[in-house]
């Protein structure tokens, strides 16, 4: 099956036919997915902002990583569901829109760097990583991130 | 750290309460039908238009039962109605050339949108982070003071980015966001968040010193975080709602409630033909 077969495929799927059909349901998957996005948003800052010098400090950056990754790990989830209810819906269009592909793009890269790249400087011992490695690190991850906030919004403009 | 609480709640209130109170010196007031501005959007020859001032991903199922108005309809309707002065007030800004260009533009309008969006992971995100804590539920071994302390100057800078790009956005489309039910209704629940967050940093944060290192903050505290966790996702579902049309003014028959809600006059019979 071609990626344009697959795409029609799950454009013509029951749940995209029901989600299409009811005047409330692609509203309220899309409230609560940008909710998620809100809850990430937050996880990822406490995370880069520690890694920037700029938010908490006192803190090392493995300490407060083991708070707040649960809650991206979380609404990385709850994300994945409803953007996957989301795309079902209307998956056509999401095939010929760039702003879709970008963001599909930015999320493989934020979510691998997250947990390798990311994730290696942090549970490094801080001492044998320099500091302006744990910047570079954090305005990637900021920058992935911000791509994927704005890609998923732009998919929405036509 | 005494005036740190008395300038997120300037802040956070201020506009909040300016507006709340404009909601309730206009809200009895008689308003016209509908605006020209959104006789054009329901138009069925503009969908692009619709689709880039609306704000909404325009899906054809929004616009179907929109009765669009033809223009000498509204000009019956312009003069007649006792109106309220900041109807009046919103038209005129729908009118400026400013309102008009924010809309009618290509790109401004998403970028503004886009902006929000991104302040909104910045502010919101933050703000929940820092709910999360005194529920108890993430970095229980940081003084509630020090999480305060670092992470809300970042939810203030995210909260005055939201509060422009979002008077921008309003700017857009003026009237069609004042008279709709969910703009109303985040506006109501913004200064319920900013009373919130003032209650909270005169009351039980006063006392912080005594509680900073509770891994599960008191009673106060919480009710304080679950409030605030209430109130922002409230705001957000309803601010990401104001793009849908189902309860505006040209979708009538609406219920009673909703017309009053959005202080609607719907046109009377005999205009139907």
């Amino acid at each position: 099956m071609s990626l344009l077969g697959f795409f029609q495929w799950c454009e013509s799927s029951g749940i995209g036919e029901a989600i299409r059909k009811s005047a409330w349901l692609f509203p309220m998957i899309e409230a609560i997915h940008l909710l998620g996005l809100g809850v990430i948003g937050g996880a990822v800052l406490v995370i880069d902002l520690r890694l920037l010098g700029l938010g908490l400090r006192r803190q090392s950056v493995a300490q407060l990583t083991r708070e707040a990754q649960p809650w991206l790990v979380g609404s990385l989830f709850l994300m994945i569901i409803t953007g996957g209810l989301l795309f079902l819906s209307e998956a056509i269009k999401c095939y010929y829109h760039g702003a879709f592909w970008f963001k599909m793009s930015c999320l493989l890269l934020a979510i691998v760097f997250t947990f390798t790249v990311q994730r290696k400087v942090i549970m490094d011992d801080e001492t044998r990583i320099r500091p302006v490695w744990g910047k570079v690190v954090a305005l990637v991850s900021v920058a992935l991130w911000a791509g994927v906030g704005i890609g998923g919004r732009w998919i929405g403009f036509s | 750290m005494e005036s740190r609480p008395i300038r997120i709640w300037c802040v956070t209130l201020l506009p909040a309460l300016v507006l709340a109170l404009c909601y309730f010196l206009t809200a009895p007031s008689q308003a016209p039908l509908y605006m020209a501005q959104n006789a054009v959007e329901a138009e069925p020859g503009l969908l692009q238009t619709a689709s880039l001032s609306a704000s909404a991903p325009a899906r054809p199922v929004i616009f179907r039962n929109a009765t669009p108005l033809s223009a000498t309809l509204l000009q019956e309707y312009d003069g007649g109605v006792g109106q309220g002065y900041l109807l009046n007030l919103f038209r005129r800004m729908a009118d400026s050339s400013w309102s008009v260009g924010l809309h009618e533009s290509r790109y401004a309008y998403d970028l503004i949108e886009s902006v929000h969006v991104w302040a909104l992971c910045l502010f919101f995100g933050l703000a929940v982070m820092f709910d999360f804590r005194l529920l108890g539920w993430t970095m229980r071994d940081v003084p509630v003071s020090e999480v305060a302390r670092r992470l809300l100057p970042w939810t203030a800078v995210g909260f005055v980015i939201m509060v422009i790009s979002g008077t921008l956005l309003f700017s857009a489309i003026p009237l069609r966001s004042y008279q709709n039910i969910f703009f109303r209704t985040k506006m109501i629940m913004l200064m319920f968040a900013g009373i919130n967050v003032w209650i909270f940093h005169s009351g039980i944060y006063r006392r912080v010193t005594h509680w900073d290192l509770d891994r599960v903050p008191p009673k106060a505290a919480k009710a304080a975080g679950v409030l605030s966790l209430v109130l922002w996702v409230c705001i957000v579902l309803s601010g990401r709602m104001i793009a849908y049309n189902w309860f505006d003014c040209d979708r009538q028959p609406q219920p009673a409630i909703v017309n009053l809600l959005t202080s609607c006059v719907p046109r009377p019979a005999q205009a139907e033909h």
